[in-house]
């Protein structure tokens, strides 16, 4: 059995009692008179709505979040008048620094605005008409696979650290919720694809699940962030990128410039909350560069990752001909520096330029930029 | 750091021989002759786009999920060729009949046709300052505050299950995404109309939050889903549309009217969820019933809070003289009376049989309404 709450309202004289004078008109009234802030808010910019930003008044504002909470351990909504006897909610994030990034405010207001519909956003009567050739359909419906498979991650990941934050972060649980959508929204149009393309599903992709395992496993919000929102997802959105400008038709380029504006404000998340942590906490600089450590030996191994780099190289090049490979290799090289360094210049951004320096990831990228260059 | 991966792969010879091949032009291949079902989904109804259902397809479709999920337990797409020494993930609810509902890809195409956006989608000026009437201002207030202890709550409660249910259920999994979703915009909206009308944030609810912690620790997820989507489900979406009664402007009904159909959607499901579940492990309703009868009590901690009751007679009544407050009560003991009825042939619906009689929460409620 599992909580329990200290009364059971149906045996409960006191509480029933209370009740029934309430249902006759004897009403106990106190909770008109409790001593919140008196506030009006309105929209800045009637255009945009009222938004969060607009909410950001005295204790009702993200601004006057303390870097601890203290006070508030069950589910009140900040700034309400909290009574004696409230629940502990067992909330095991409870520093702002843990999670809270700049501009988070405006992150969630753009999930929320945004929201497209894989359903109907994407002609899919046009597709079911489009013939792939056998090796560029299979290729697609291999890389295809591989997104259906690591975009729930982001799901599993986020929902798993929802319940364990301070109800004072509801701006960031609300935009955690909003990125479960999004992820659930890609695994459905990745998914739908690869069986439209009528090659069905492919293979999975062994060295991806056990790092996949490694994001699901991580200690702490802030370690779950880095991993997710900056390192793996920053290098899904140039691979996004990468597979537009591959893609083998308007519809599919479409789907892919669909889901990058999700992915673009999940990497923007996890920039900013890195960036947040950085100025606010410089002492944990150590620690993250050991996760980055281990993050970064899942992004080498992936060379292991077949099922991901081979049709990648065919979709590129366009075919299986040995000079269509070669072009495929030579645009799949381009793509694995990109993303390399996109994920390197991210981390510099938000504070953290020393990375390039100790990371062993980019000593072999920089090895392999200096061999092409001479 | 929990888990480390198996090896160093930049101390790696086999990696860098494999991948120098493989840039040198020479693939491996090995996926592309896989041997899975070469199917085509097409859209049925071109207007609607290609749905979940389109996609229902042989070994791909969620007709195929077996009841017990065992050799999958990995982030594997549904219906992909499994490869050697795959992770176990470590997920702890495979069983179809204790996640599924017939209506579950629906619900979910149903939950992205129909979105909305607090920012925009509520006519926030009309609020400006406030309702001419102080008193009124208050109690929505008030009740928006309580709605947003909840929709937190409410938000909570099914990302608390995703991480531990299996992958084979992507279309559930995505469901209760979108109910999160749902959630976080009715967090959202309730706050955002408190704090437009000038009282500011009200009080929260003790007995409230002790019954809604209680609802949100169940102990397996079909315990949760009746609790969350069938039990809570049915009086929140009942708070919804007493507000969207009382509502004095259309800002007011329109937030309310446009949460009720979230709502409406997480109730389906808890019903829908309940049905299935019992149809296949039908040694549960005695289970289910008696799960009930220990968390029905909640509703009372909920309903008959102070921080819910009173505003609502008040808004009811228009007013706190003995005239309105009489009316307001009036309205609060049909509003219980009615909202215990229709949550009791929801439950009949589910197979749980007739709860009337055997209910703790109906015969208080009756006692106090009749």
């Amino acid at each position: 059995m599992s909580y329990l709450s200290p009364v059971d309202y149906t045996e409960d004289r006191d509480f029933l009692d209370r009740l029934q004078r309430r249902l006759r008109g004897d009403l106990d009234l106190s909770w008109m008179h409790v001593d919140t802030e008196k506030v009006a808010c309105t929209a800045q910019n009637e255009r945009r709505g009222l938004t969060f930003r607009d909410l950001d008044v005295g204790s009702y504002g993200y601004s006057a979040l303390p870097e601890v909470i203290r006070h508030n351990r069950s589910f009140a909504p900040r700034g309400a008048a909290l009574p004696p006897g409230l629940p502990d909610l067992q909330a095991e994030v409870n520093r702002t620094s843990e999670v809270w990034a700049y501009n988070i405010e405006g992150y969630y207001e753009e999930a929320m605005t945004r929201q497209w519909n894989a359903t109907t956003d994407i002609p899919w009567a046009d597709l079911a008409g489009a013939e792939l050739p056998e090796d560029i359909g299979k290729a697609y419906a291999q890389l295809l696979t591989f997104l259906t498979e690591v975009e729930m991650i982001a799901t599993d990941v986020p929902a798993k650290w929802m319940g364990r934050l301070a109800a004072d972060f509801f701006e960031v649980k609300n935009f955690i919720a909003t990125q479960a959508m999004d992820e659930a929204r890609h695994a459905e149009i990745f998914r739908k694809r690869a069986l439209s393309t009528g090659y069905g599903l492919m293979r999975a992709s062994r060295h991806n699940e056990w790092n996949l395992k490694f994001l699901r496993d991580a200690d702490s919000f802030a370690e779950a962030s880095l991993s997710l929102h900056l390192q793996a997802e920053g290098m899904v959105l140039t691979l996004f990128r990468f597979s537009e400008y591959v893609s083998p038709t308007e519809a599919d380029k479409k789907l892919f410039r669909l889901v990058m504006q999700d992915e673009a404000r999940h990497v923007g998340y996890g920039m900013q909350h890195l960036k947040w942590v950085l100025d606010h906490h410089p002492e944990r600089r150590e620690i993250i560069h050991q996760h980055l450590d281990e993050a970064e030996n899942f992004v080498f191994g992936a060379g292991y990752a077949t099922e991901v780099m081979e049709p990648f190289i065919i979709l590129a090049g366009k075919g299986t001909k040995k000079e269509q490979i070669a072009e495929g290799v030579r645009i799949q090289q381009m793509f694995q520096q990109k993303q390399s360094e996109e994920y390197f210049d991210r981390l510099a951004k938000c504070g953290l330029p020393e990375r390039r320096e100790r990371s062993r990831l980019w000593k072999i990228l920089d090895l392999t930029l200096r061999q092409q260059a001479a | 750091m929990a888990f480390f991966a198996q090896k160093d792969f930049f101390d790696d010879p086999a990696l860098i021989e494999l991948v120098t091949n493989i840039m040198a032009g020479n693939l491996t291949l090995g996926w592309y002759d896989v041997d899975t079902p070469r199917m085509r989904a097409v859209p049925a109804d071109p207007a609607r786009g290609l749905t979940y259902a389109d996609c229902n397809l042989g070994s791909y479709g969620y007709d195929a999920i077996p009841e017990l999920v065992r050799n999958r337990s990995s982030m594997a797409a549904r219906g992909s060729v499994l490869v050697p020494d795959l992770p176990d993930i470590g997920y702890t609810v495979n069983r179809k009949s204790d996640v599924w509902a017939p209506c579950v890809p629906a619900l979910y195409e149903e939950a992205k046709a129909r979105r909305w956006a607090p920012a925009v989608d509520v006519p926030w000026a009309e609020l400006k300052g406030g309702h001419d009437d102080p008193l009124r201002e208050t109690a929505m207030a008030q009740l928006c505050t309580l709605l947003e202890e909840i929709a937190l709550v409410a938000m909570e409660a099914p990302g608390r299950w995703v991480f531990w249910i299996n992958q084979e259920f992507l279309e559930l999994k995505s469901l209760l995404c979108a109910q999160m979703f749902d959630e976080a915009r009715h967090v959202e909206a309730c706050r955002k109309r408190a704090l437009v009308g000038g009282r500011g944030l009200g009080r929260a609810s003790v007995t409230a939050e002790h019954a809604l912690k209680e609802i949100l620790c169940a102990e397996t997820y079909p315990e949760a889903s009746l609790g969350s989507n069938l039990l809570l489900g049915s009086f929140v979406l009942a708070m919804y549309r007493a507000l969207a009664a009382l509502a004095a402007t259309r800002a007011d009904r329109l937030l309310a009217t446009l949460s009720m159909q979230d709502v409406a959607r997480s109730v389906a499901y808890g019903i829908g969820q309940a049905e299935y579940h019992l149809a296949h492990q039908p040694a549960k309703v005695d289970a289910f019933g008696a799960y009930l009868d220990r968390i029905e009590h909640t509703m009372l901690g909920i309903v008959g809070s102070a921080e819910f009751l009173e505003p609502l007679v008040l808004l009811a009544g228009g007013g706190d003289g003995p005239d309105a407050v009489e009316r307001g009560t009036r309205f609060a003991r049909r509003w219980l009376a009615a909202t215990c009825e229709d949550y009791f042939a929801r439950c009949r619906r589910t197979g749980l049989g007739d709860r009337r009689d055997r209910s703790r929460l109906g015969r208080v409620l009756g006692e106090l309404t009749g």
